[in-house]
Protein backbone atom coordinates (compact mmCIF):
# COMPACT_ATOMS: atom_id res chain seq x y z
CA UNK A 1 0.00 0.00 0.00
CA UNK A 2 1.63 3.02 -1.01
CA UNK A 3 0.70 6.31 1.33
CA UNK A 4 1.30 9.28 0.23
CA UNK A 5 2.71 11.08 2.93
CA UNK A 6 3.17 14.45 0.91
CA UNK A 7 -0.69 14.43 1.09
CA UNK A 8 -0.83 14.48 5.39
CA UNK A 9 1.40 17.71 5.13
CA UNK A 10 -0.80 19.57 3.37
CA UNK A 11 -2.60 22.03 5.65
CA UNK A 12 -6.41 21.27 3.88
CA UNK A 13 -6.10 17.47 4.50
CA UNK A 14 -4.22 17.88 8.12
CA UNK A 15 -6.99 20.41 9.45
CA UNK A 16 -10.13 17.99 9.19
CA UNK A 17 -7.95 14.82 10.60
CA UNK A 18 -6.51 17.19 13.66
CA UNK A 19 -10.33 18.02 13.96
CA UNK A 20 -10.80 14.31 14.49
CA UNK A 21 -8.11 13.64 16.52
CA UNK A 22 -7.89 16.61 19.08
CA UNK A 23 -11.25 15.67 21.07
CA UNK A 24 -9.64 12.33 21.09
CA UNK A 25 -6.62 12.70 23.01
CA UNK A 26 -8.03 15.28 24.82
CA UNK A 27 -10.55 13.18 26.43
CA UNK A 28 -7.77 10.62 26.38
CA UNK A 29 -5.43 12.42 28.42
CA UNK A 30 -8.83 13.16 31.09
CA UNK A 31 -9.22 9.98 31.91
CA UNK A 32 -5.98 8.59 31.92
CA UNK A 33 -5.49 11.68 34.39
CA UNK A 34 -8.13 10.19 36.62
CA UNK A 35 -6.57 6.51 37.05
CA UNK A 36 -2.82 8.33 37.18
CA UNK A 37 -3.92 10.00 39.96
CA UNK A 38 -6.60 7.00 41.53
CA UNK A 39 -3.16 5.14 41.23
CA UNK A 40 -1.21 8.06 42.67
CA UNK A 41 -3.24 8.89 46.07
CA UNK A 42 -4.86 5.60 46.96
CA UNK A 43 -3.56 2.52 45.62
CA UNK A 44 0.84 4.29 45.95
CA UNK A 45 2.00 3.97 49.54
CA UNK A 46 3.31 6.33 51.38
CA UNK A 47 7.02 6.34 51.09
CA UNK A 48 9.47 5.17 53.81
CA UNK A 49 11.86 8.76 53.88
CA UNK A 50 9.65 11.57 52.55
CA UNK A 51 6.45 10.83 53.41
CA UNK A 52 3.85 11.82 51.02
CA UNK A 53 5.06 15.10 50.05
CA UNK A 54 7.09 12.52 47.46
CA UNK A 55 3.58 12.48 45.46
CA UNK A 56 4.79 15.44 43.94
CA UNK A 57 6.86 13.56 41.83
CA UNK A 58 3.22 11.96 39.88
CA UNK A 59 3.26 15.56 37.75
CA UNK A 60 6.64 16.75 38.40
CA UNK A 61 8.48 13.54 36.49
CA UNK A 62 5.79 13.73 33.65
CA UNK A 63 5.98 17.46 33.04
CA UNK A 64 10.02 16.88 32.93
CA UNK A 65 9.96 14.09 30.49
CA UNK A 66 7.84 16.28 28.00
CA UNK A 67 9.92 19.31 28.86
CA UNK A 68 12.19 17.24 26.98
CA UNK A 69 10.71 15.42 24.90
CA UNK A 70 8.56 18.58 23.23
CA UNK A 71 11.39 20.11 22.52
CA UNK A 72 13.19 17.65 20.57
CA UNK A 73 9.66 17.14 18.72
CA UNK A 74 9.94 20.85 18.04
CA UNK A 75 13.88 20.18 16.55
CA UNK A 76 12.71 17.27 14.65
CA UNK A 77 10.12 19.76 12.60
CA UNK A 78 12.42 22.32 12.42
CA UNK A 79 14.84 20.20 10.97
CA UNK A 80 12.26 18.57 8.60
CA UNK A 81 11.35 22.24 7.69
CA UNK A 82 15.24 23.37 6.69
CA UNK A 83 15.70 19.90 5.22
CA UNK A 84 12.37 19.33 2.89
CA UNK A 85 10.53 22.89 3.09
CA UNK A 86 7.28 21.37 3.95
CA UNK A 87 4.91 24.15 5.27
CA UNK A 88 3.04 22.29 8.09
CA UNK A 89 6.37 21.44 9.65
CA UNK A 90 6.75 25.29 10.63
CA UNK A 91 3.60 25.39 12.23
CA UNK A 92 4.25 22.27 13.85
CA UNK A 93 7.15 23.45 15.65
CA UNK A 94 5.10 27.13 16.19
CA UNK A 95 2.56 25.30 17.55
CA UNK A 96 4.03 22.82 20.36
CA UNK A 97 6.36 25.69 21.75
CA UNK A 98 4.09 27.32 24.22
CA UNK A 99 3.31 23.89 25.68
CA UNK A 100 6.66 23.22 25.83
CA UNK A 101 7.13 26.14 27.89
CA UNK A 102 4.59 25.61 30.25
CA UNK A 103 5.70 22.02 30.61
CA UNK A 104 9.12 23.13 31.52
CA UNK A 105 7.69 25.69 33.94
CA UNK A 106 5.50 23.40 35.93
CA UNK A 107 8.45 21.21 36.13
CA UNK A 108 10.03 24.05 37.39
CA UNK A 109 8.03 25.16 39.98
CA UNK A 110 6.74 21.51 41.37
CA UNK A 111 10.14 20.65 42.01
CA UNK A 112 10.84 23.87 43.77
CA UNK A 113 7.47 22.84 45.90
CA UNK A 114 9.26 19.09 46.20
CA UNK A 115 12.98 21.16 47.26
CA UNK A 116 12.05 23.06 49.96
CA UNK A 117 10.32 20.25 52.22
CA UNK A 118 12.87 17.37 51.42
CA UNK A 119 16.12 18.97 50.10
CA UNK A 120 15.41 22.16 52.35
CA UNK A 121 15.77 24.81 49.45
CA UNK A 122 13.16 26.06 47.20
CA UNK A 123 16.14 26.38 44.44
CA UNK A 124 19.54 25.14 44.34
CA UNK A 125 22.16 26.37 41.58
CA UNK A 126 23.26 22.90 40.42
CA UNK A 127 23.25 21.37 37.09
CA UNK A 128 19.97 19.73 36.98
CA UNK A 129 17.97 22.57 38.01
CA UNK A 130 20.33 25.38 35.54
CA UNK A 131 20.25 23.23 32.81
CA UNK A 132 16.06 23.09 32.65
CA UNK A 133 15.54 26.62 33.66
CA UNK A 134 18.10 27.36 30.43
CA UNK A 135 15.64 25.40 28.78
CA UNK A 136 12.71 27.39 29.93
CA UNK A 137 14.25 29.94 28.18
CA UNK A 138 15.37 28.73 24.85
CA UNK A 139 11.68 28.12 24.49
CA UNK A 140 11.00 32.40 25.43
CA UNK A 141 13.50 32.97 23.05
CA UNK A 142 12.10 30.61 20.02
CA UNK A 143 8.30 32.11 20.90
CA UNK A 144 10.19 36.00 20.85
CA UNK A 145 11.73 35.50 17.86
CA UNK A 146 9.00 33.98 16.33
CA UNK A 147 7.43 37.75 17.51
CA UNK A 148 10.12 39.67 16.42
CA UNK A 149 10.17 38.27 12.64
CA UNK A 150 6.90 39.04 10.99
CA UNK A 151 6.85 36.94 8.14
CA UNK A 152 5.93 33.40 9.24
CA UNK A 153 7.89 31.46 6.34
CA UNK A 154 10.93 33.63 7.74
CA UNK A 155 10.36 33.07 11.18
CA UNK A 156 9.66 29.44 10.44
CA UNK A 157 13.65 29.21 8.98
CA UNK A 158 14.99 31.32 11.98
CA UNK A 159 13.24 29.48 14.76
CA UNK A 160 13.91 26.10 13.80
CA UNK A 161 18.02 27.50 13.76
CA UNK A 162 17.44 28.00 17.09
CA UNK A 163 15.55 25.08 18.22
CA UNK A 164 18.31 22.83 16.66
CA UNK A 165 21.21 24.76 17.99
CA UNK A 166 19.58 24.50 21.51
CA UNK A 167 19.13 20.62 21.06
CA UNK A 168 22.59 20.04 22.92
CA UNK A 169 20.87 21.02 25.83
CA UNK A 170 18.59 18.46 26.24
CA UNK A 171 21.37 15.69 27.02
CA UNK A 172 22.92 17.83 29.40
CA UNK A 173 19.47 18.14 31.15
CA UNK A 174 18.96 14.34 30.95
CA UNK A 175 22.76 13.59 32.40
CA UNK A 176 23.50 16.15 34.69
CA UNK A 177 22.91 14.14 37.47
CA UNK A 178 25.03 11.51 36.27
CA UNK A 179 27.85 13.71 34.52
CA UNK A 180 28.51 16.20 38.10
CA UNK A 181 27.76 16.49 41.67
CA UNK A 182 24.16 17.79 41.88
CA UNK A 183 21.56 18.68 44.69
CA UNK A 184 19.20 16.72 42.59
CA UNK A 185 19.03 12.30 43.30
CA UNK A 186 19.77 10.52 39.97
CA UNK A 187 17.49 8.80 37.43
CA UNK A 188 14.39 6.10 39.33
CA UNK A 189 13.22 4.82 36.27
CA UNK A 190 15.90 3.78 33.57
CA UNK A 191 16.53 1.16 31.30
CA UNK A 192 17.98 -1.33 32.77
CA UNK A 193 14.89 -0.89 35.71
CA UNK A 194 13.68 1.34 38.27
CA UNK A 195 13.91 1.81 41.76
CA UNK A 196 10.09 2.70 42.85
CA UNK A 197 7.47 0.39 44.15
CA UNK A 198 5.61 -1.11 41.25
CA UNK A 199 2.33 0.79 42.19
CA UNK A 200 4.35 3.99 42.55
CA UNK A 201 6.15 3.69 39.57
CA UNK A 202 2.71 2.56 37.41
CA UNK A 203 1.04 6.08 38.43
CA UNK A 204 4.11 7.89 37.41
CA UNK A 205 3.91 6.32 34.08
CA UNK A 206 -0.11 6.25 33.20
CA UNK A 207 0.21 10.14 34.17
CA UNK A 208 3.04 10.39 32.04
CA UNK A 209 0.89 9.37 29.10
CA UNK A 210 -2.19 11.30 30.44
CA UNK A 211 0.28 14.17 29.93
CA UNK A 212 1.87 13.26 26.10
CA UNK A 213 -2.14 13.00 25.43
CA UNK A 214 -2.47 16.84 26.69
CA UNK A 215 0.42 17.86 24.57
CA UNK A 216 -0.85 15.84 21.74
CA UNK A 217 -4.25 17.51 22.00
CA UNK A 218 -3.68 21.01 22.88
CA UNK A 219 -0.65 20.97 20.07
CA UNK A 220 -3.06 19.81 17.47
CA UNK A 221 -5.79 22.57 18.37
CA UNK A 222 -3.07 25.17 18.06
CA UNK A 223 -2.16 23.66 14.96
CA UNK A 224 -5.35 24.26 13.74
CA UNK A 225 -5.17 27.76 14.50
CA UNK A 226 -2.28 28.40 13.12
CA UNK A 227 -3.27 26.77 10.04
CA UNK A 228 -6.81 29.13 10.09
CA UNK A 229 -4.16 32.01 10.14
CA UNK A 230 -2.04 31.38 7.96
CA UNK A 231 -3.94 30.26 5.06
CA UNK A 232 -6.91 32.48 5.76
CA UNK A 233 -8.03 33.67 2.32
CA UNK A 234 -7.60 30.27 0.83
CA UNK A 235 -10.82 28.69 -1.42
CA UNK A 236 -10.59 26.02 1.04
CA UNK A 237 -10.39 27.73 4.38
CA UNK A 238 -13.39 29.77 2.92
CA UNK A 239 -15.29 26.66 2.03
CA UNK A 240 -15.10 25.32 5.79
CA UNK A 241 -18.84 25.35 7.36
CA UNK A 242 -17.27 27.31 10.72
CA UNK A 243 -15.32 29.94 8.97
CA UNK A 244 -18.59 30.31 6.61
CA UNK A 245 -19.86 33.76 7.93
CA UNK A 246 -23.39 33.90 9.60
CA UNK B 1 2.41 51.57 18.23
CA UNK B 2 3.75 50.88 14.83
CA UNK B 3 5.13 47.37 13.63
CA UNK B 4 8.57 48.49 13.19
CA UNK B 5 8.47 49.49 16.57
CA UNK B 6 6.78 46.20 17.90
CA UNK B 7 8.79 44.07 16.00
CA UNK B 8 11.83 46.24 17.58
CA UNK B 9 10.21 45.94 21.18
CA UNK B 10 10.48 42.01 20.50
CA UNK B 11 13.76 41.75 19.36
CA UNK B 12 15.06 43.61 22.28
CA UNK B 13 13.01 41.77 24.37
CA UNK B 14 14.59 38.32 22.84
CA UNK B 15 18.21 39.28 23.12
CA UNK B 16 17.25 39.93 26.63
CA UNK B 17 16.36 36.51 27.36
CA UNK B 18 18.81 35.47 24.94
CA UNK B 19 21.18 37.49 27.32
CA UNK B 20 20.01 36.17 30.66
CA UNK B 21 19.92 32.19 28.98
CA UNK B 22 23.91 32.99 28.35
CA UNK B 23 24.77 34.46 31.95
CA UNK B 24 23.31 31.60 33.62
CA UNK B 25 25.08 28.86 31.16
CA UNK B 26 28.33 30.97 32.11
CA UNK B 27 27.72 31.12 35.61
CA UNK B 28 26.83 27.48 35.89
CA UNK B 29 29.74 26.49 34.23
CA UNK B 30 31.94 28.48 36.39
CA UNK B 31 31.38 27.48 39.68
CA UNK B 32 27.87 25.49 39.67
CA UNK B 33 28.99 22.43 37.50
CA UNK B 34 30.55 20.96 40.24
CA UNK B 35 27.80 21.24 43.12
CA UNK B 36 29.71 20.18 46.01
CA UNK B 37 33.26 18.39 46.88
CA UNK B 38 33.26 15.30 48.64
CA UNK B 39 35.31 15.07 52.03
CA UNK B 40 38.21 13.34 49.47
CA UNK B 41 38.15 16.48 46.77
CA UNK B 42 39.11 18.20 50.29
CA UNK B 43 41.43 16.63 51.33
CA UNK B 44 43.40 16.39 48.14
CA UNK B 45 43.15 20.28 48.36
CA UNK B 46 40.80 20.16 45.14
CA UNK B 47 38.32 22.75 47.06
CA UNK B 48 38.41 26.23 46.84
CA UNK B 49 40.83 27.31 49.80
CA UNK B 50 39.63 30.44 52.08
CA UNK B 51 36.17 31.06 50.06
CA UNK B 52 33.25 30.03 50.53
CA UNK B 53 31.91 26.15 48.96
CA UNK B 54 29.64 23.54 49.65
CA UNK B 55 31.02 19.91 50.16
CA UNK B 56 28.53 16.51 49.88
CA UNK B 57 28.51 13.04 51.42
CA UNK B 58 26.80 10.77 53.94
CA UNK B 59 25.88 12.19 57.37
CA UNK B 60 28.56 9.79 59.56
CA UNK B 61 26.43 6.88 61.59
CA UNK B 62 26.30 8.16 65.06
CA UNK B 63 27.83 11.47 64.64
CA UNK B 64 25.39 13.76 65.43
CA UNK B 65 25.92 15.84 68.48
CA UNK B 66 23.84 18.73 69.78
CA UNK B 67 25.93 21.46 71.84
CA UNK B 68 23.23 23.97 72.38
CA UNK B 69 22.04 25.68 69.40
CA UNK B 70 24.86 24.30 67.36
CA UNK B 71 24.87 20.59 65.58
CA UNK B 72 27.86 19.09 65.16
CA UNK B 73 28.05 16.27 62.68
CA UNK B 74 30.50 14.49 60.30
CA UNK B 75 30.19 14.31 56.40
CA UNK B 76 32.04 10.86 55.00
CA UNK B 77 32.06 9.77 51.46
CA UNK B 78 33.55 6.18 53.31
CA UNK B 79 37.17 7.46 52.32
CA UNK B 80 37.88 10.63 54.30
CA UNK B 81 35.74 12.49 56.94
CA UNK B 82 35.49 16.30 57.65
CA UNK B 83 33.79 17.29 61.16
CA UNK B 84 31.00 20.21 60.18
CA UNK B 85 29.43 22.75 63.11
CA UNK B 86 25.95 24.66 62.12
CA UNK B 87 23.69 26.53 63.84
CA UNK B 88 19.96 26.38 62.20
CA UNK B 89 17.33 24.74 61.03
CA UNK B 90 18.27 21.13 59.56
CA UNK B 91 15.81 19.76 56.86
CA UNK B 92 13.30 17.21 58.07
CA UNK B 93 15.48 14.47 55.63
CA UNK B 94 18.63 15.02 57.63
CA UNK B 95 19.10 11.76 58.73
CA UNK B 96 22.55 9.87 59.97
CA UNK B 97 23.74 7.60 56.77
CA UNK B 98 21.78 9.97 54.65
CA UNK B 99 22.69 12.33 51.80
CA UNK B 100 24.14 16.03 53.14
CA UNK B 101 25.17 19.34 51.15
CA UNK B 102 26.56 21.57 53.29
CA UNK B 103 27.52 25.28 52.56
CA UNK B 104 30.01 27.12 54.77
CA UNK B 105 33.88 27.82 55.17
CA UNK B 106 36.59 25.58 56.33
CA UNK B 107 38.07 26.56 59.03
CA UNK B 108 41.69 26.55 60.28
CA UNK B 109 41.29 23.62 62.48
CA UNK B 110 39.93 21.59 59.82
CA UNK B 111 36.45 22.07 60.78
CA UNK B 112 33.78 23.29 57.90
CA UNK B 113 31.52 25.82 59.46
CA UNK B 114 28.05 25.39 57.78
CA UNK B 115 25.63 28.63 57.09
CA UNK B 116 23.43 26.40 54.86
CA UNK B 117 22.58 22.64 55.28
CA UNK B 118 20.45 20.61 52.97
CA UNK B 119 19.53 16.82 53.16
CA UNK B 120 20.40 14.94 49.67
CA UNK B 121 17.84 12.44 49.49
CA UNK B 122 18.72 9.08 46.75
CA UNK B 123 16.14 8.23 43.90
CA UNK B 124 14.52 4.67 46.01
CA UNK B 125 10.80 5.57 46.61
CA UNK B 126 9.28 2.44 48.99
CA UNK B 127 6.58 1.71 51.55
CA UNK B 128 8.83 1.64 55.44
CA UNK B 129 7.78 -1.44 55.87
CA UNK B 130 9.87 -2.60 52.49
CA UNK B 131 12.53 0.17 53.22
CA UNK B 132 12.87 -1.40 57.13
CA UNK B 133 13.31 -5.37 55.60
CA UNK B 134 15.71 -3.61 52.98
CA UNK B 135 17.80 -1.92 55.60
CA UNK B 136 17.69 -4.94 57.99
CA UNK B 137 19.32 -7.52 55.11
CA UNK B 138 21.60 -5.10 53.38
CA UNK B 139 22.00 -1.99 55.67
CA UNK B 140 26.29 -2.23 54.82
CA UNK B 141 25.89 -2.72 51.45
CA UNK B 142 23.12 -0.23 50.79
CA UNK B 143 25.50 2.68 52.41
CA UNK B 144 28.60 1.70 50.67
CA UNK B 145 26.18 2.00 47.70
CA UNK B 146 24.96 5.43 48.32
CA UNK B 147 28.06 6.51 49.58
CA UNK B 148 29.32 5.97 45.67
CA UNK B 149 26.09 7.21 43.81
CA UNK B 150 27.27 10.55 46.04
CA UNK B 151 30.91 10.43 45.00
CA UNK B 152 31.00 9.42 42.14
CA UNK C 1 6.28 14.82 57.77
CA UNK C 2 2.82 15.36 55.75
CA UNK C 3 3.45 18.57 53.53
CA UNK C 4 0.20 18.57 51.89
CA UNK C 5 -0.25 22.41 51.39
CA UNK C 6 2.96 21.95 49.12
CA UNK C 7 1.56 18.89 47.15
CA UNK C 8 -1.84 21.25 46.55
CA UNK C 9 0.48 24.22 45.16
CA UNK C 10 2.17 21.83 42.87
CA UNK C 11 -0.80 20.12 41.53
CA UNK C 12 -3.46 23.49 42.01
CA UNK C 13 -1.01 25.17 39.74
CA UNK C 14 -0.36 22.52 37.28
CA UNK C 15 -3.95 22.32 36.48
CA UNK C 16 -4.53 26.72 36.60
CA UNK C 17 -2.05 26.67 34.03
CA UNK C 18 -3.07 23.71 31.67
CA UNK C 19 -6.83 25.95 31.99
CA UNK C 20 -4.68 28.94 30.93
CA UNK C 21 -3.59 27.40 28.23
CA UNK C 22 -6.93 25.80 26.84
CA UNK C 23 -8.70 29.09 27.30
CA UNK C 24 -5.84 31.32 25.48
CA UNK C 25 -5.66 28.65 22.61
CA UNK C 26 -10.06 28.84 22.89
CA UNK C 27 -9.62 32.31 22.41
CA UNK C 28 -6.98 32.42 19.42
CA UNK C 29 -9.07 29.90 17.66
CA UNK C 30 -12.48 32.17 17.83
CA UNK C 31 -10.09 34.83 17.18
CA UNK C 32 -8.57 33.33 13.50
CA UNK C 33 -12.08 31.85 12.74
CA UNK C 34 -13.05 35.46 12.85
CA UNK C 35 -10.74 36.38 10.33
CA UNK C 36 -11.16 33.78 8.36
CA UNK C 37 -14.58 35.05 8.25
CA UNK C 38 -13.87 38.25 7.26
CA UNK C 39 -11.56 36.88 4.82
CA UNK C 40 -13.89 35.19 3.39
CA UNK C 41 -15.67 38.36 2.28
CA UNK C 42 -12.71 40.47 1.20
CA UNK C 43 -9.89 38.18 0.83
CA UNK C 44 -6.51 39.15 1.91
CA UNK C 45 -4.68 40.27 -0.68
CA UNK C 46 -1.22 37.74 -0.72
CA UNK C 47 -2.34 35.26 0.66
CA UNK C 48 -1.29 31.71 -0.26
CA UNK C 49 -3.69 30.34 -1.77
CA UNK C 50 -2.35 26.79 -2.15
CA UNK C 51 -4.92 24.61 -0.43
CA UNK C 52 -4.84 20.87 -2.15
CA UNK C 53 -2.04 18.47 -1.79
CA UNK C 54 1.64 19.19 -2.86
CA UNK C 55 4.30 19.76 -0.74
CA UNK C 56 5.61 23.06 0.37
Amino acid sequence: MALNWYRFSSPATFYPLAGRLVPLFGWGAAVLAAVGLWLGFVVAPTDFQQGEVYRIIFIHVPSAWMSMFLYVVMAFWGALLLGFNTRLSGMMAQAIAPTGALMTFIALWSGALWGRPTWGTYWAWDARMTSELILLFLYFGIIALRQAIGDPRRADRACAVLALVGVVNIPIIYFSVKWWNTLHQGASVKLTGSSMETTMLAGMLVMSFAFWFYAIAVVLARVRTIVLERERGAAWVAELPEARSA
Amino acid sequence: MKPRHRRLAWIAAGLAVLGVAVALVLNAFQSNLVFFFSPTDVAEQKAPQGRTFRIGGLVEEKSVRRDGIVVHFNVTDTAKTIPVSYQGILPDLFKEGKGVVAQGKLGPDGVFVASEVLAKHDENYMPPEAAAAVSKAHIEAAEKNAAKTLVR
Amino acid sequence: MNHWHFILGAYGVTVLAMVVEILAARARRRAALEAARAGADAPVPGAQLSGTGGPG
